[in-house]
């Protein structure tokens, strides 16, 4: 464990909160990873993991939060959060464009989280030097 | 940049394998060398022929069988597995190659990956 050098990373998020240990095994890494200087070039949450980016969840207040923790942490550092258009829109996962193209009775997405494609995997992975994903195991 | 993109899972059970393979077809589209290797119970995908419909599901079968098409580069499966659920030339769609999911098969890739 000498090389110290800076990497970069694009994190991958495919387990939900509370139902599984993926979106706080990630953001547990992710603050190690910007603690120690290293960069995140992007977040994206697909499969279950886009439900890490309702505005809905109302978790017991003894309970951390996932989705506020998350949010706050990418406002934060400035790091983009993106949630896969095609796992959102199945799960009820919309934004406000979503929203008005769909005619649906609400929108949901918590900023500063962004619905986008795959395409947005396909260029992190390119540009990161890593990419790392978090699984919900089963 | 090659990736191989991997599927444990058995057809229909979870969305995990189908958003596997939007990974693989999205990495296509974007001309990133893309496969695909079916391990474990993931080999069922490959069976013929399949009738989805009357569990209110779409048959995979067209969408493999478009894989090449798209862009995709191979259809792997892993040759024990598909002895394990007696599968064989006659049962697979076309198509597949049978393979070892071995590390030297996942050292032919730079990035290796499941979907869930």
């Amino acid at each position: 464990m000498t090389d110290t050098s800076t990497q970069s990373f694009t994190l991958v998020i495919t387990g939900a909160p509370y139902t599984s240990q993926a979106p706080q095994t990630a953001l547990a890494f992710a603050r190690a990873a910007v603690n120690l200087g290293h960069r995140l070039d992007r977040v994206f949450l697909y499969g279950d993991g886009v439900h890490l980016a309702s505005a809905l969840c109302a978790p017991p207040s003894d309970e951390p939060h996932w989705p506020e923790e998350w949010s706050r942490f990418l406002t934060d550092h400035s790091i983009p959060g993106v949630a896969c258009i095609a796992s959102a829109l199945r799960r009820g996962l919309i934004n406000e464009t979503e929203q008005k193209r769909y005619e649906l009775p609400a929108a949901n997405l918590r900023a500063p989280f962004e619905i986008a494609g795959l395409g947005d995997w396909v260029e992190g992975r390119i540009k990161s030097a890593r990419t790392l994903y978090f699984h919900a195991g089963d | 940049m090659s990736t191989l993109i991997m599927i444990d899972h058995p057809p229909y059970g979870t969305w995990i394998g189908r958003e596997a393979l939007d990974m693989a077809f999205s990495l296509a589209a974007f001309d990133q060398p893309a496969s695909l290797l079916f391990m474990g119970a993931g080999v069922n995908w490959l069976r013929k022929p399949q009738e989805a419909g009357s569990i209110g599901q779409k048959s995979v079968e067209k969408n493999l069988s478009a894989a090449q098409i798209f862009g995709i580069d191979a259809i792997l499966a892993d040759r024990a597995a598909c002895e394990i659920y007696g599968l064989d030339e006659n049962s697979l769609i076309k198509g597949v190659t049978l393979a070892d999911a071995d590390a030297a098969l996942l050292s032919d890739y730079d990035h290796t990956t499941f979907a869930g």
